[in-house]
């Protein structure tokens, strides 16, 4: 029984340490949604952090140049949109999508380029360190929770802490209401005095900064193993859009939802291990075909789009202009 | 009063034909000296690379016929695509979902040529293909538009979620062995796609050593239909009107509803016909059956503003891109084809910026209050 438990532990642990950076990706899209923007590019923005950031980390032994390495250069990427889309009024969709096409096509350039230069993580102490455990005193030693969920690496308090500040934000600073009524209504907002410009470039820069910390943290999730094929970020990046739906574009039901989500994709994984340890409850996910763990997500979030529609429950979540460019002369 | 600021900005006409051609050509060569610097860091001879990447390396190559074949087995559906998001695109309908639509179309079609493949001759068994491919990916796009007619669903977010949904559906075809899972080959222990039979894949008209590709000719008729179409039907005309202003064209009397779920259904089942040709050629399905070419219709239909004679420009060059990248990348280990999507991120995000020369003006504050325009 002991040796079922240990697996149960171990599914639970995984889904919190597989599964925060589509925390990140989603606070990042919900402050950047929250300023009337929808950006498509968060594959490719997590991309471009996940790898500089490493690249950075390694080069100069330190944990902290990563991250900020990271959050500058996806920044860089939200910079760049909100350009086109704030002050060169480019569509949103195109824009987004180029560029995750940009950010990916960046992420081989620079990895196939390197080559046989490619830093390996095990050579860079501070980095391994970095993303070790920390047992969080007394809640640590607590039967299974312990484990699962408070004996982790510091990136994912981290990411915890970001999406409580972004609630905070948001719902109780001056600033953070400001820029909901951006999000609502640029227009009213504007003819108060609110420089629209201001925020949107501010807060697409920062969304975009926290989306390239998870892009590092998974990084350091591979062991910063770069492969030809394939991309850390995997699809993280628009699983992490779905989640802002799902969230209901809030940061603190974004955690709830990272590990509903996180439960199901790790779920894909250790299925084989669940059924084996729990044979008579759990026997019949051996039955389940992986791919429908993988398309769970999706479906979830377009069962909730649809349902929020078909209820005309948009108000409280999704900002009413979302999407939509703000031109001042056509008030 | 205040003052005015210094430089504003301001909403024009489009600009003449000879601000449009320098804006767009300054915007593509940068974006191609942008290339040829990135090359340069990673030591590769940009003029090599360049000159193979856009001859699509055919001079010196033992079979010429064989690359063009090729360029258009690409070409094809990238150009259907387009043209098909095109349609939605004009209606302010904004369907990400070619990916989606894309590969239930490619399934339907599979579907049939695995099932009727040996029963009928190749002419009826591709128009069989074709006419699954259609239905399947229309049907699949009407789903979305339906939503958004009746309840006003967010359509970017939804068709972006089907996207996976179909994806998800392939992988589970492409991985899953079963005797009910006709798109597997029955022979192999592990699970793979079998082969279409002989009559459902894409008939080839040999001229000389060249075999053109019978979906290069339905592709052009198409091309010349939809042209017609928005530009003289009655259909054409409301997908503008629609576009413009919804509240308008309700005032004229239209029935918006339904003319979104037609034109809808049109550009996903032309989607999905792009994706029965696909497999057809290709004369097999498989999991990456797409190559992302969803993503990059959006891309082409506004590179080239929505204009049918544009996408055809437009993506015939994105196909050199890619195509030609692919084949230059073989002779440099340090680049691979994903250096095309890089170059087709930076020309995109520099003809954005040239659009808004095109669309605005700059207005500078004069000296006493009177405005310059520069």
């Amino acid at each position: 029984m002991n040796g079922s438990s240990d697996v149960l532990t171990l599914f639970l642990f995984n889904i919190v340490l597989v599964n925060i950076p589509l925390l990140y990706g989603t606070v990042g899209e919900i402050l950047t949604e929250k300023a009337g923007s929808l950006n498509l590019g968060v594959e490719g923005t997590m991309a471009v952090g996940a790898i500089f950031g490493y690249l950075a980390g390694c080069a100069t032994d330190s944990l902290l140049t990563g991250l900020l390495t990271a959050f500058a250069a996806a920044g860089l990427c939200g910079g760049l949109f909100a350009l086109l889309t704030v002050t060169l009024q480019a569509n949103q969709n195109v824009t987004g999508l180029t560029i995750t096409t940009f950010g990916l096509g960046l992420y081989f350039f620079v990895g196939k380029g390197l080559g046989e230069r490619w830093p390996a993580m095990t050579d860079v102490p501070a980095l391994v360190r970095g993303f070790t455990a920390v047992e969080v005193p007394v809640l640590s030693r607590l039967p299974v929770a312990g484990k699962a969920l408070f004996s982790h690496n510091v990136l994912v308090y981290l990411g915890v802490l970001i999406a409580a500040l972004a609630w905070w934000y948001l719902n109780y600073t001056k600033t953070g209401l400001r820029l909901r009524a951006v999000g609502e209504n640029p227009a009213a907002a504007d003819s108060v005095g609110v420089n629209i410009q201001l925020y949107k470039y501010v807060h697409l820069i920062a969304g975009s900064g926290i989306m390239g910390l998870g892009g590092f943290y998974m990084a350091l999730n591979m062991s910063g193993s770069f492969e030809g094929s394939n991309c850390w970020i995997n699809g993280y990046g628009w699983i992490a859009i779905a989640l802002v739906i799902f969230a209901n574009w809030n940061p603190l039901l974004a955690i709830l939802g990272t590990l509903v989500f996180g439960f199901f994709n790790t779920l894909q994984i250790y299925a084989g291990a669940l059924a084996g340890a729990f044979p008579g409850a759990l026997g019949w996910l051996n039955a389940l075909p992986p791919q429908m763990f993988k398309a769970l997500p999706f479906l979830i979030t377009a069962v909730v789009l649809i349902a929020t529609s078909v209820r005309k429950r948009e108000g409280p979540g999704q900002p009413a202009s979302l999407g939509l460019n703000y031109f001042r002369e056509e008030r | 009063m205040r003052q005015q600021p210094l430089l504003r900005v301001v909403k024009r006409d489009r600009a003449g034909l000879p601000v449009q051609a320098a804006a767009y050509l300054t915007a593509i060569l940068a974006a191609v000296l942008t290339g040829a610097v990135l090359l340069l860091i990673q030591g590769v001879d940009p003029l090599d690379f360049y000159g193979q990447m856009f001859t699509l390396a055919i001079p010196g190559s033992r079979y010429p016929w064989r690359m063009v074949e090729n360029y258009i087995k690409l070409f094809v559906p990238l150009l259907i695509v387009s043209l098909a998001l095109a349609l939605a695109f004009k209606m302010r309908f904004w369907n990400i979902g070619g990916e989606g639509q894309f590969i239930i179309g490619a399934l339907c079609a599979s579907a049939a040529a695995m099932k009727l493949g040996e029963q009928l001759p190749q002419p009826v068994m591709l128009l069989v293909m074709s006419l699954c491919g259609l239905c399947g990916g229309g049907l699949y796009g009407v789903f979305a538009a339906g939503l958004k007619v009746k309840w006003g669903t967010n359509e970017t977010l939804l068709t972006l979620m089907l996207n996976y949904l179909a994806l998800y559906l392939l992988q589970f075809f492409a991985e899953t062995k079963a005797p009910w899972n006709l798109f597997l080959d029955t022979a192999s222990a592990r699970p793979k796609f079998a082969r279409f039979p002989d009559s459902a894949q894409m008939l080839l008209v040999p001229i000389g050593p060249f075999r053109l590709n019978l979906s290069l000719v339905a592709a052009g008729l198409l091309c010349a239909a939809l042209f017609v179409y928005l530009k003289y039907a009655k259909g054409g005309y409301e997908i503008a009107v629609v576009g413009d202003s919804p509240s308008t064209a309700r005032y004229a009397g239209m029935r918006v509803g339904r003319i979104v779920l037609r034109t809808i259904f049109l550009s996903a089942a032309l989607i999905g016909l792009a994706g029965a040709f696909y497999v057809s050629t290709a004369g097999i399905l498989s999991a990456s059956v797409t190559n992302d070419v969803g993503w990059t219709g959006v891309v082409v239909a506004w590179l080239a503003k929505l204009n049918t004679l544009g996408i055809v420009a437009t993506s015939a060059l994105i196909t050199v891109l890619q195509y030609g990248c692919q084949t230059a990348s073989t002779s440099y280990p340090a680049i691979d084809a994903n250096f095309a999507n890089l170059l087709q991120g930076v020309i995109l995000f520099l003809v954005l910026a040239a659009d808004f020369f095109v669309r605005f003006r700059i207005v500078v504050r004069g000296r006493n209050g009177k405005e310059d325009s520069k």
